[in-house]
């Protein structure tokens, strides 16, 4: 828009030039005849004259002009008949067709020559715009920061009291923009009206947003837009092409130099919230492992002043109380570190192909030893049968299946283990069984659930913390398996099933 | 045959934990020497007279592996482990590196001394074993000169192989062996670490000698360390 302003008020200088380059070298070659010195030297300088035309005008026009004005003027004041346009040697029209040729050539080069070196001007005046602003902005270590930059950069680059309004993560603006205030200072402006502005800049169709003061540019990010880039409306109706491409190409490093913040921003908030998470566990985990020793020393002495004394004195029931309860703990913490491990991911499952006859006894013996008045009733195939598990882990599951087992059922109620191969799916299916009062309707859905206990216990059942059959579900999980629970349908009592694939044997043996 | 008054050499570091251990081997009639440092107990052992040494793993200034280690260059002392519960891969270490047993906390009082009596058991026995020419523990009985195994006065059907493995076991009951161990001793050394065979076989042998293989009652399995014959 201002380049054709430009361009028109230079208009009467530039004829003016032409003119008077064209009447000096008529003067230059009158001079030439009256020392008779050949033609030919005239046609020269007239081809100079062109030349200096085309150089110290724009455009193609003053050149072409000055080249048919300076073979009319030739053909005026130097060839005979003198001031008439007409001619008697017919070689004059040969020499004007030539003369005129070389100086549209001439002048149409030139030209040529000043445009690629303008253009040259430009795109180096814009390549170090450029540069300046990313290179300031890669020091940048805030968002701030950044618009205060680009701000700076930008006035000095266009001249104006340019201004930056970031907008925060969720899309909405902030409530204050920064905004050059002279050579070196900036100021804090307040937005009137956030919600408006951040609809129109949202439901932008155009590359820029006119209003009373500004032309807003939107900075657009990979995912949201970031800010706004406001151009005063004085300077913005002013500006090239060339200085509209700039500012465009500005907005877009300052585009790249946010994201890139946000991106660094987002990877510490990660790194940190990753090294919180570790730190919890850590601390969970130092504390289950700080707890087994004392409760170990808390069990061996109750149990040798159990020893101590006869069974029926009271002391005795203290001991024994301290045992038990120390005894419970123990577990608790085991399931607790267990389920810090499984949480943090860090798990790993050793899997193996094992007997499973051999982690049922294991987890069978481990429950016998801690109830030995409770018998368990375990079924297992003829066939030994290998599935690719990890031991301790799996004896954990059946341990607390059985453990929660033992906790819902009476005295002489019958536990039993029993495991199965489902050929059809290629599944080892474990089934733990009792015969107790079952899982209401209530808690079905909800038995692995971390954390969930049932309502229904007596008042002096020992109440669990919810973690047993949370921890089977995420071990069995770990594994690829699934797991159940559901009420016997041959009579009264729960039944808890969980499965484990069995078809890595293969893998295992191919390997 | 139980002499009296054993010497046992307790290394632990824990108060609580070796007081209360102290207190069980004073009840049950042993003569025994604390230590709560590695550097302690190896002093103690060079000083004085001990038959059987209780060695935690986590110790302050050693790491129990090492003890053992130098404790075996110039000592046959029975060695029995206390480990905290999920180091199976130490455990199994541990007992490659020459400990005869090991205990994970937290541990009963009953249990502990039935373990110091078959490793003292087997201290007495070592050499005497290896002359006998059969084994019994409750109903399995084995004939070391014929090679055959009777269970319940009934003889079994056993494979070369099976044999070769219970034989093994009686001669170490109440021990726990290492996967790794039966392996170089029932197929060599060349065979690495390959335990499926084992489990393969062990299998077989236990649908022979146990009523109900998921509840055995003669050879345990200690997971992720070995096997155990439990001996009374």
């Amino acid at each position: 828009m201002t380049e054709m302003d430009q361009r028109k008020k230079r208009v009467p200088a530039q004829i003016l030039i032409t003119i008077g380059l064209i009447a000096l070298a008529t003067g230059i070659g009158w001079g030439f005849r009256r020392l008779s010195f050949p033609e030919t030297n005239i046609v020269v300088t007239y081809i100079l004259c062109v030349l200096l035309v085309a150089r110290l005008t724009n455009g193609y026009l003053y050149g072409i002009a000055s080249s048919v004005l300076a073979t009319a003027a030739f053909n005026y004041f130097f060839t005979s008949p003198y001031y008439t346009f007409s001619v008697y040697d017919p070689n004059y029209w040969i020499t004007f067709f030539i003369m005129t040729l070389t100086a549209v050539v001439t002048s149409a080069l030139t030209t040529k020559v000043k445009q690629t070196a303008w253009i040259a001007r430009q795109n180096e005046a814009e390549t170090s715009a450029l540069f300046q602003l990313t290179n300031r902005l890669t020091d940048a270590v805030d968002k701030e920061t950044i618009a205060n930059l680009s701000v700076q950069t930008i006035s000095e680059i266009l001249r104006c009291d340019a201004a930056c309004l970031c907008f925060q993560k969720n899309g909405s603006p902030d409530s204050s923009f920064v905004q050059q205030h002279g050579m070196n200072r900036q100021v804090r402006r307040e937005v009137d009206d956030t919600e408006s502005l951040r609809h129109r800049i949202e439901n932008l169709r155009s590359p820029y947003d006119v209003n009373a003061e500004f032309y807003d540019c939107p900075i657009y990010g990979r995912e949201s837009i970031l800010g706004i880039v406001r151009i005063p409306v004085d300077t913005a109706r002013q500006m090239t092409d060339a200085q509209t491409r700039l500012l465009h190409s500005m907005i877009e490093s300052i585009a790249l130099a946010m994201d890139r913040f946000i991106s660094a921003q987002a990877r510490v908030e990660s790194n940190e919230e990753a090294m919180r998470q570790r730190d919890r566990s850590n601390l969970l985990r130092a504390i289950s492992h700080d707890l087994r020793t004392p409760l170990s020393g808390i069990m061996g002495a109750s149990e040798m002043l159990m020893s101590l004394t006869r069974d029926d004195e009271e002391r005795y029931q203290l001991a024994f109380g301290i045992y038990k309860d120390a005894d419970w703990l123990h577990s608790m913490v085991e399931n607790i570190l267990n389920l810090t491990r499984l949480q943090e991911g860090k798990l790993i499952i050793h899997k193996q192909p094992e007997a499973v006859e051999e982690v049922v006894g294991v987890a069978v013996a481990a429950l016998s030893k801690r109830a030995p008045d409770r018998s368990m009733i375990v079924h297992i195939p003829k066939e030994v049968l290998m599935v690719a598990m990890d031991a301790r882990l799996i004896e954990q599951v059946l341990v607390n299946l059985l453990d929660n087992a033992l906790c819902h059922t009476k005295q002489n109620d019958e536990i039993s283990v029993c495991v199965q191969v489902d050929t059809r799916s290629s599944q080892a299916v474990f089934t733990v069984a009792d015969r107790g009062s079952g899982i209401s309707e209530t808690d079905l859905p909800h038995v692995f659930d971390m954390f969930y206990t049932t309502q229904r216990s007596g008042p002096d059942a020992r109440r669990g913390i919810g973690l047993g059959l949370a921890i089977c579900k995420s071990i069995v999980a770990a594994h690829g398996g699934t797991v159940m629970a559901r009420n016997r349908a041959d009579g009264a009592g729960a039944e808890l099933v969980f499965t484990l694939p069995m078809e890595e044997r293969a893998d295992a043996e191919t390997k | 045959m139980q002499k009296p008054n054993e010497q046992i050499l307790v290394v632990e570091d824990d108060a609580q934990i070796r007081n209360f251990v102290c207190f069980a081997l004073k009840q049950n009639g042993f003569a025994y020497t604390p230590a709560s440092t590695a550097q302690d107990a190896l002093t103690q052992l060079v000083t004085g007279q001990f038959d059987l040494m209780l060695l935690d793993l986590g110790l302050p200034d050693f790491d129990g592996m090492e003890v053992i280690a130098k404790v075996r260059s110039w000592s046959e002392i029975p060695i029995l482990v206390i480990s905290a519960r999920d180091q199976d891969t130490e455990k199994a270490a541990a007992l490659d590196a020459g400990a005869d047993d090991y205990l994970t906390k937290p541990f009963s009082a009953t249990e502990l001394m039935a373990r110091i009596r078959v490793s003292l058991r087997h201290l007495y026995q070592a050499g005497f074993m290896k002359m006998q020419s059969s084994a019994c523990v409750r109903g399995l009985k084995i004939d070391f000169d014929k090679h055959l195994v009777y269970l319940d006065e009934h003889e079994l059907h056993i494979t070369p192989m099976e044999y070769s493995l219970l034989a093994l076991f009686f001669h170490n009951i109440g021990k726990v062996l290492t996967t790794k161990s039966i392996i170089r001793n029932i197929y060599g050394s060349g065979y690495g670490t390959d335990t499926q065979a084992l489990r393969a076989l062990m299998a077989g042998l236990r649908r022979k000698i146990e009523a109900n293989p998921a509840v055995p009652k003669y050879i345990l399995t200690e997971i992720g360390v070995g096997y155990r014959l439990v001996g009374e």
